[in-house]
């Protein structure tokens, strides 16, 4: 009868934890983290629009709560600081001003002549040596989903870095296999601001890959306009208007990759966007902009993630404090042992002895802390005020001692 | 005048034969792409057959103080054998059955080890305990078990489906499976690495100074058990304190129950990320934050509380574990010790699902010492899959970009991981081998071979861009082989053609010669024919008068 009360329970929690599981995993999506890599490729002022171009992806996967450990910037040039800029250490895409890209806090893991062809491909294949510090790598895993994204001056398969170097269409495409083949990647969202753009995504051979791009072959990427007071194009019209369909993306918005798609018409870009979704498994209408360009992290309250009752939970508490207090022991019994073999071994050590001995009784008083754990609960939160009230008295009796001493001490000395 | 061409000639012929017979080959010799020859054959072999050599065999001692059974290893042995051939295993393993041996147990004992030891005791009923503090298995039995001969399949079951029940869980194949699922919680437990960092830290909403006593925490309760369990994973460990944060909680300050969207839209993790710099590639989180008084003055909401504790916690995915605390800190405020103890058994407890040693399903850790032993060798064999995979996509990779170079050292990882994986499957085939400190050092060689694999899959040099493609080559030396060609073969070509003209000028001078002649012969022809000269005198003999 007992036993048939517990597989009722059992089942009941089984169905709990499969509904939410089920509910869980519709939250959580195939992927647990999300990376960004977002590439300027050109140098020099009058290519202010493509820092801008990337400065705007940049603002936006932060704001959506990707951290920057996890965003990769590679900014060939600084216009921010440039000495032509006439809002110093401000980059805007807009007429009024009204966003400053550049921001508060850029973080810019690569810089000027760092934004090379072999810096890319190494960052994407991870191929490094030893000494490549963890915040310019892109470590991510089977889980993680990547936002790709790259501005410059391209052509047919290939697009220009740093007016000395090019990076091909295969290039990039072989990159991508592999770190496939090394499941660097969950997902990946690739999308590119050139002329020709699309070209650049047509030799992919990868699975779960989407990309965009904003022109066709022999089809020119536009700038959106020139900055009177700058006096430079300011940014591209595909990234400007992608810019202006994400700004209305809050982290828990249900817009999808089609809706940001639908939006670029030839009346905005004056060019011909493309899609590329051949190798991208899921669905793009029930892709979520977020699940590339945001972070929304799963934060699961304990009962959603045990799916159990709570007095259930209260056995592993149990067997959890009864871990620890046997971790503790055996601490305890390694320490003695040691103390043990150090006296019979090496009677010098006097001193190391003193230690442990001490050492032990500290932890001997924790173990009767630790059983007490139960009772000890409450919160403890005590002010501090007397400790400070005490601490100013004795700097100021010490100061009157001392001040007593100097002055006896002027006299003798006179 | 002939001598000095002859010097020409063999000197320009020289240079020829220096250009084209070291030159060239040289030229070639070093822009061509290293590869080093990779046991291709070998690799391919062993990821058809991952496990095909091994047979993992787990030493256990049979123990027997009531009543003396002198067959009753093998006997066991017999049943163990039959149970685990009962379904398809994953990796071929097996338990090594043996009489209890106290030499080789004090001795284990003596250097702190341990073994896997059935300890058979006298009962009125028949049943099993397994000690939460050893790796010793405790079999009731009765008389009538033992004149029925059951106690042989009975100890066998016991350790089978007890004792060794996460081994036979999860390398047990379905019919229609081929690998393993998941150890445990693949959605929520971080990837397995030996090196893990755990970035602790307080969140004050408020400036108000806080201060922590984490020190006496962490010695009482986290540091012994970070010790016990650094064979499986090693933590680096940082505390830290940050002020004027509290992840946004504050959006929530009138949500009495918010879902699981709520919680997951308004709390913004991302700032913690980027505060601390460690080198682990891993990273799990204890945050325990409070919300500001001046914006949750009445505390928050959402929090459910009990007489206990005054905080919630919540379980992110593979990213550690947040608590929530219901109500603001004081001014100067200090959390002690026994405040922090109960928060830190919970981190205790969701640390070993976010490892995966627990699963969400478990409702008791009742053998930590016995799991924790079982999860090693789970994570040897999963180590073993991982570097078999690894250098199989690097040879995948090797054969699909052949301009990929393939450097010495490469090869030199490959090989030393191949070493050590025989090694290791040397060690986990001997039967006589399986005891705590075994496990840890199986365990740590097959971290080691999957770190080798990894090097050599992420080296360096290994990268098609450092070189030209091939079809690029001849494009891109043509600055240095264009000026010496033209230089070479037109110096050759020149100083034949002038030795051709020489001979072309002999060839003139000759034929002028020989026309003269025939002119100065048809003259005297003339001459003769006239009378005005005899015959017999020559041109040369002047004419005489009278």
């Amino acid at each position: 009868m007992l036993f048939g009360l517990k597989k009722n329970c059992g089942v009941l929690g089984l169905s709990l934890l499969f509904i939410l599981t089920g509910f869980a995993s519709g939250v959580m999506g195939s992927h647990t983290n999300n990376w960004a890599v977002l590439v300027s490729t050109s140098r020099f002022w009058f290519n202010y629009r493509h820092m801008a171009n990337v400065l705007s992806m940049y603002r936006t996967v932060k704001r959506l709560g990707i951290p920057d450990s996890q965003i990769i910037l590679m900014l060939s040039d600084d216009v921010a600081c440039n000495s032509r800029n006439l809002f110093p250490g401000s980059v805007f895409n807009n007429k009024d001003h009204a966003i400053d890209l550049y921001g508060e806090s850029v973080e810019v893991d690569y810089r000027g002549y760092e934004v090379t062809v072999e810096n890319f491909i190494r960052l994407l294949t991870d191929r490094w040596s030893e000494d490549q510090p963890k915040s310019k790598r892109l470590l991510t895993d089977e889980n993680s989903n990547i936002f790709i994204y790259m501005t410059g001056h391209g052509g047919d398969d290939f697009l220009k870095f740093q007016d000395a170097e090019e990076i091909a269409s295969e290039d990039i495409a072989d990159a991508f296999a592999q770190m496939y083949e090394k499941k660097r990647y969950n997902e990946i969202l690739f999308m590119i601001d050139t002329c020709q753009a699309n070209t650049m995504f047509s030799k992919f051979y990868s699975p779960n890959i989407l990309a965009v791009g904003s022109s066709e072959l022999d089809e020119s990427s536009y700038s959106h306009h020139s900055d009177v007071e700058i006096g430079v194009a300011v940014i591209d019209r595909f990234t400007y208007y992608t810019l202006e369909y994400l700004e209305q993306i809050e982290k828990n918005s249900t817009l999808t990759l089609q809706d940001l798609f639908d939006s670029y018409t030839f009346e905005k870009v004056h060019s011909h966007t493309g899609v590329r979704t051949d190798l991208f498994q899921r669905d793009v209408k029930d892709v979520l902009i977020t699940d590339f360009f945001g972070n929304v992290q799963n934060i699961l309250p304990e009962g959603d993630v045990i799916g159990s009752p709570a007095e259930i939970d209260e056995e592993l508490d149990n067997d959890i404090k009864a871990l620890v207090q046997l971790a503790l022991e055996r601490k305890l019994q390694h320490a003695i042992n040691n103390t043990a073999n150090g006296a019979a071994t090496a009677p010098e050590k006097e001193e190391e002895e003193t230690n442990e001995t001490q050492f032990k009784t500290v932890s001997v008083e924790n173990i009767n802390k630790l059983d007490n754990l139960k009772s000890s609960n409450d919160l403890n939160v005590s002010s501090n005020k007397w400790n400070h009230i005490l601490v100013a008295l004795s700097c100021v009796v010490m100061f009157t001692i001392l001040h007593t001493m100097g002055k006896k001490l002027d006299i003798a000395t006179a | 005048m002939t001598s000095l061409i002859t010097l020409r000639k063999s000197v320009a012929l020289s240079f020829v034969a220096l250009y084209l017979l070291i030159g060239v080959p040289l030229w070639y010799k070093l822009t061509t792409i290293y590869r080093a020859s990779l046991p291709i054959e070998y690799i391919q072999d062993l990821y058809n057959n991952k496990f095909k050599e091994i047979h993992l065999t787990i030493p256990v001692f049979v123990k027997s103080d009531t009543y003396r059974f002198p067959d009753i290893h093998d006997a066991v042995q017999i049943q163990v054998n039959h149970l685990l051939r009962s379904k398809r295993q994953y990796v071929d393993w097996s338990l090594e059955i043996f009489p209890y041996n106290e030499t080789i147990i004090d001795q284990a004992t003596a250097r702190g080890d341990d073994y896997h030891i059935v300890d058979l005791v006298l009962d009125e009923f028949v049943g099993y305990n397994l000690p939460y503090d050893s790796k010793t298995t405790i079999v009731y039995f009765d008389d009538t078990s033992v004149a029925s001969n059951d106690l042989p399949f009975f100890i066998a079951q016991t350790l089978v489906e007890h004792t060794f029940e996460l081994e036979w869980n999860h390398w047990s194949l379905k019919p229609d499976q081929n690998e393993p699922e998941q150890l445990a919680n693949s959605d929520i437990a971080v990837n397995y690495n030996p090196n893990i960092h755990l970035s602790m830290s307080l969140l004050n909403g408020d400036g108000s100074p806080v201060a922590w006593e984490i020190d006496n925490t962490l010695k009482n309760i986290f540091t012994p058990f970070r010790e016990m369990i650094s064979p499986l994973v090693n933590f680096t460990v940082d505390a830290q304190i940050a002020y004027y944060n509290d992840l946004n909680l504050y959006q929530l300050n009138n949500v009495s129950n918010p879902t699981w969207h709520d919680l997951s839209h308004v709390i913004d993790l991302s700032e913690l990320s980027t505060t601390n710099y460690f080198v682990e590639q891993n990273a799990i989180n204890l945050v325990i934050v409070f919300p500001g008084k001046e914006t949750n003055l009445d505390g928050l909401q959402f929090v459910n509380t009990n007489e206990e504790n005054q905080w919630g916690s919540f379980i992110v995915p593979q990213w550690g574990v947040l608590i929530v605390n219901k109500s603001p800190l004081e001014d100067n405020a200090l959390v002690t010790e026994n405040y922090l103890n109960p928060i830190m058994l919970k981190f205790v407890k969701d640390l070993l699902r976010l490892l995966g040693v627990l699963d969400t399903k478990d409702k008791e850790l009742s053998s930590p010492y016995i799991v924790i032993d079982s999860v090693k060798r789970i994570r040897i064999i999963d180590n073993l899959n991982k570097a078999v995979e690894t250098l199989w996509s690097l040879i995948k990779l090797t054969h699909q970009f052949q301009q990929m170079a393939i450097p010495q050292e490469v090869l030199e990882d490959i090989t030393n991981a191949l070493d050590m994986r025989l090694e290791l499957i040397d060690l986990l085939n001997n039967p006589h081998v399986g005891s705590n400190m075994d496990w840890n050092k199986a365990l740590l060689m097959s971290n080691e071979i999957v770190k080798s694999c990894e090097k050599a899959f992420f080296h360096g040099e290994m990268l098609q861009q450092n070189f030209f493609p091939q079809e690029h080559k001849l494009a891109v030396y043509l600055p240095l082989l264009g000026p010496l060609s033209v230089v070479i073969f037109s110096g050759v070509k020149a100083l034949f053609n002038e030795k051709k003209s020489e001979s072309e000028e002999d060839i003139t001078s000759k034929d002028e010669k020989k026309g003269l002649e025939e002119d100065i012969a048809e003259e005297l022809k003339e001459t003769k024919e006239l009378g005005a000269i005899d015959d017999k005198d020559s041109i040369s003999t002047p004419a005489s008068t009278d």
